[in-house]
């Protein structure tokens, strides 16, 4: 029969994709600034809007890293105990 | 950044006569993608409530869950950034001597023209649908005599005004072309004798 090889994985390889995908929104973000800063009408509202959008990120990536603080990010997750994340605990309301 | 009081190639004696952007509806369509798409889910983590903290206890679930939903609310809060954007750098700006268009479609590509209003020959006004009835918005069309000389104003507030104002312009720009052009036929005529 085939066997799956066993694999560990820490726990933090998907902060290694969170942190890709950050680096991906830091660079269209400020491209997407740069483009209102640039081309945009000088007035008040232009600052209002690179502020209301700043202040929204940094809401929401402190609120991601405050719950992100809290896992154990060393922990390993092994290929063969991937299968006991799939079972009826994923869903105990339904 | 671009100030109004001060245009680019601005002639001397022009001054701006009206500003537009899209109507406040297009904002309203992306305000209310915005809320869907952030409250479908809230709505369903709060209707699955028990299902969810089971999951944010889980030491693998949990985590790969917190970051799932983070790239997914930050996404949306780009997009609606990224869309607002386009909203806002989509302008037309009407001079007392000419038009100058300024089209932003998407992040890397931008179109600005404009024309001289002695060169339109026709402008036409069309509010299209039930929704645009009801809040009158709808599109204007500057025709001149060139090949690709149609300037579109996409789904503006209250075409019809504005497109009165651009004929009111361009029969005033042209009056007072024709006064300099008779103006400078009479000096030549002078120094001609």
């Amino acid at each position: 029969m085939f066997e799956l090889p066993n694999i560990d994985l820490p726990l933090y390889v998907f902060l290694v994709v969170f942190g890709a995908y950050m680096v991906f929104y830091v660079l269209y973000s400020l491209f997407n600034i740069y483009h209102l800063v640039r081309y945009g009408v000088y007035g008040f509202g232009l600052y209002l809007i690179v502020t209301v959008f700043t202040g929204g990120t940094i809401l929401l990536v402190a609120g991601s890293t405050f719950l992100l603080l809290e896992y154990n990010w060393m922990l390993p997750i092994s290929l063969e105990n991937a299968t006991e994340f799939y079972n009826e605990d994923l869903f105990p309301a339904l | 950044m671009m100030r109004l009081d001060h245009l680019p190639n601005q002639r001397d004696n022009e001054h701006v006569v009206l500003f537009l952007r899209r109507h406040w509806f297009a904002l309203l369509t992306i305000a209310t993608a915005f809320v869907l798409l952030v409250g479908a889910p809230l709505a369903a983590g709060f209707y699955f409530q028990e299902t969810i903290l089971d999951w944010l206890a889980h030491p693998v679930i949990g985590p790969l869950f917190t970051i799932l939903a983070s790239i997914y609310f930050l996404s949306i809060w780009l997009f609606a950034f990224l869309e607002f954007t386009d909203y806002y750098l989509d302008t037309w700006i009407i001079t007392n001597e000419r038009i100058i268009n300024i089209e932003q479609e998407g992040l890397f590509n931008r179109t600005a023209s404009e024309l001289d209003l002695a060169a339109v020959q026709d402008t036409t006004a069309e509010i299209r649908g039930i929704l645009q009835t009801i809040f009158t918005y709808g599109q204007v069309y500057v025709q001149t005599a060139g090949e690709k000389g149609r300037f579109h104003f996409k789904n503006i507030d209250n075409p019809e005004h504005v497109k009165e104002l651009v004929t009111r312009l361009v029969e005033e720009d042209k009056r007072r072309i024709s006064m300099l052009g008779a103006g400078s036929h009479g000096k030549i005529k002078s120094v001609i004798k």
